[in-house]
């Protein structure tokens, strides 16, 4: 291709990046405005800056508590992403290099289950739940999360690749299974253990039918759940409900900014597997 | 003990919390369902619970709701994959012919990614609104018409799907723009010095060596698109009169606002049935395309 339509491209796609982008930067913006700017959005620019959207929405106690919603996320997200990361990581070690007896049946089964639409468990979960007495709890969100086969799938290959020579000479120098674990699987797959992480916690911090559906009381809810309430009952004033969506997704925006590289690579590398 | 001995009982220590959580959380949950889809279980009515063999399966066939939202799933799934496929090959292929910046449009074609679906859709709201939102205010603005994106039968569909695209383009771009990174260089200048254009490298290098990417995009999405939920759920609450509704939101509406378990679960097998199809028709229409 020559050098004109080079620079066409780049161009094109540089304002499609815009395009992309600017419904991010209205929303941030406008939640900065005064309701009375807000509807009529003649300049893009608050012209009065105000931060009176975001006070009035963590001043909110009973109705909206969403500092309750944002706690709740984050205790939720990080203990299904500890435990997903421990069990997974546990599971493909044993499956990948003690060689559990019938460790590849299993994760053969493991991988044909994950064809199952997440839906199908709604219904049946949520009958478990209520005979545990776990709906509307955390526990309700946490606990089954951890059975899902995503890490133990991916996390298995990781493990596989690993030397036998560096584990041989481990055990040589007398090092325990645990040790083998945490000393040499563990660090050697380091970077396939913070992407599982990662997809993990997004994952879980997005999730919205599982709260909707588990969670009853107004203050158990999480994120999602909480500003969709809030949208219902706050329809048409939006720069409430933009302050609250920009308070929702900093904290993602920050683990995006953090690890933008490793993010989209791994997502990149899901279509080139097999 | 042996050093084997004691490796296979370290191995089933390894893997029993996940083992255990899997017995728990997967395999008793798809029991359950089955088992449920067989009874009729109305949480209102609990002295009348009782095994009804395929009645639940029998009453969805007859059931028009059951048809309208497999109608409205199935036009979700039309509009958004060739769209997704067609856009997200575009946005590869134009980031893949960057000379500077690429990484900059990736990562902000990648960001709405990031984003709830709650927050998606009341960021979209507020562009669709009748009164307020702001594409008519800026339709009026160039002396357009007024479009009713979310209030008319027809449109409301597709603003979803426009909605769902600026939500999920970035990452399957992404995924497309590693595998076209792939193709070897030398294929290109081979084609090159026998003559050949760029119409014709498109249509003989890049196409068949992507294929089996486009069609990893093709069925992810399409069984992505048969479980959407929260994006009509929550911008048009599955109207106007039903025409968004899809089926997973139909599910979600009889198990727990009616909580007839018994009848959601068997609709939700009925949509595995459905995905199942759809996917294994895909997955042989991949195999025999690039065998």
């Amino acid at each position: 291709m020559n050098r004109t339509w080079k620079l066409v491209n780049t161009w094109l796609m540089r304002l499609i990046a815009l395009i992309f982008l600017s419904p991010v930067v209205l929303m941030v913006l406008t939640s900065f405005k005064p309701e009375a700017e807000v509807l009529n959005p003649e300049s893009l620019i608050p012209k009065h800056w105000t931060l009176s959207n975001y006070l009035h929405v963590l001043g909110w106690r009973e109705e909206a508590p969403f500092l309750q919603w944002l706690c709740n996320s984050l205790f939720i997200s990080c203990s299904i992403t500890f435990l997903v990361v421990a069990f997974s990581s546990m599971a493909a070690f044993s499956i990948a290099r003690l060689r559990a007896p019938g460790g590849n049946a299993f994760l053969a089964v493991i991988v044909a289950t994950m064809m199952v639409p997440a839906q199908l468990f709604l219904v049946p979960l949520y009958l478990m739940l209520s005979k545990l007495h776990w709906l509307d709890t955390p526990a309700a969100l946490i606990v089954p999360a951890t059975a899902g086969g995503f890490g133990v799938f991916m996390l298995t290959q990781f493990m596989r690749a690993v030397p036998e020579a560096v584990e041989e000479a481990a055990v040589i120098d007398g090092s325990s299974t645990l040790g083998l674990f945490l000393d040499i699987n563990i660090p050697l797959c380091a970077p396939a253990i913070a992407t599982l992480a990662i997809f993990t916690f997004v994952g879980s911090w997005n999730d919205f039918l599982g709260p909707l559906v588990f969670m009853d009381s107004i203050r158990n809810y999480t994120l999602p759940v909480g500003i969709a309430l809030y949208q219902t009952s706050y329809y048409t004033e939006y720069g409430l409900t933009l302050a609250t969506s920009v308070l929702a997704t900093a904290p993602l925006i920050v683990v995006f900014m953090a690890f933008q590289r490793q993010i989209i690579e791994s997502m990149a590398s899901t279509g080139l597997k097999d | 003990m042996t050093f084997q001995a004691r490796r296979q009982r370290d191995s089933l220590l390894f893997l029993a919390p996940y083992a255990i959580s899997f017995a728990c959380f997967v395999v008793l949950p798809v029991i359950v369902s089955l088992t449920l889809s067989f009874m009729q279980f109305d949480l209102t009515n609990r002295s009348a619970i009782q095994f009804i063999g395929l009645r639940n399966y029998h009453e969805a066939f007859g059931d028009s709701y059951f048809w309208q939202a497999l109608k409205a799933t199935l036009s979700y799934v039309v509009l958004m994959v060739p769209s997704i496929l067609v856009v997200s090959l575009g946005f590869a292929l134009g980031l893949n012919g960057m000379v500077k910046g690429r990484n900059t449009v990736r990562a902000i074609l990648f960001l709405p990614g990031m984003f709830n679906v709650a927050v998606t859709v009341i960021l979209w709201h507020w562009f669709y609104d009748g009164e307020f939102g702001l594409f008519n205010y800026l339709l009026k603005g160039i002396h357009g018409p007024h479009v009713p994106w979310i209030d008319d039968r027809s449109i409301a569909m597709p603003s979803i799907v426009l909605m769902s695209l600026w939500w999920v383009l970035g990452g399957t771009s992404v995924i497309l723009l590693a595998a076209l990174q792939q193709i070897p260089k030398p294929y290109f200048e081979a084609a090159m010095l026998d003559g050949a254009g760029v119409r014709a490298m498109f249509s003989r290098i890049t196409l068949p060596l992507l294929r089996p990417v486009l069609l990893f995009v093709v069925v992810t999405n399409t069984i992505a698109g048969f479980q959407v939920f929260g994006q009509p759920f929550l911008l048009t609450r599955g109207g106007p009169e039903l025409v968004t509704r899809g089926l997973v939101q139909y599910i979600y509406e009889t198990a727990f606002n009616n909580y007839r378990l018994g009848y959601g679960a068997a609709m939700s097998w009925l949509l595995f049935a459905v995905i199942a199809v759809f996917a294994l028709v895909q997955y042989q229409f991949l195999r025999r395309s690039t065998a």
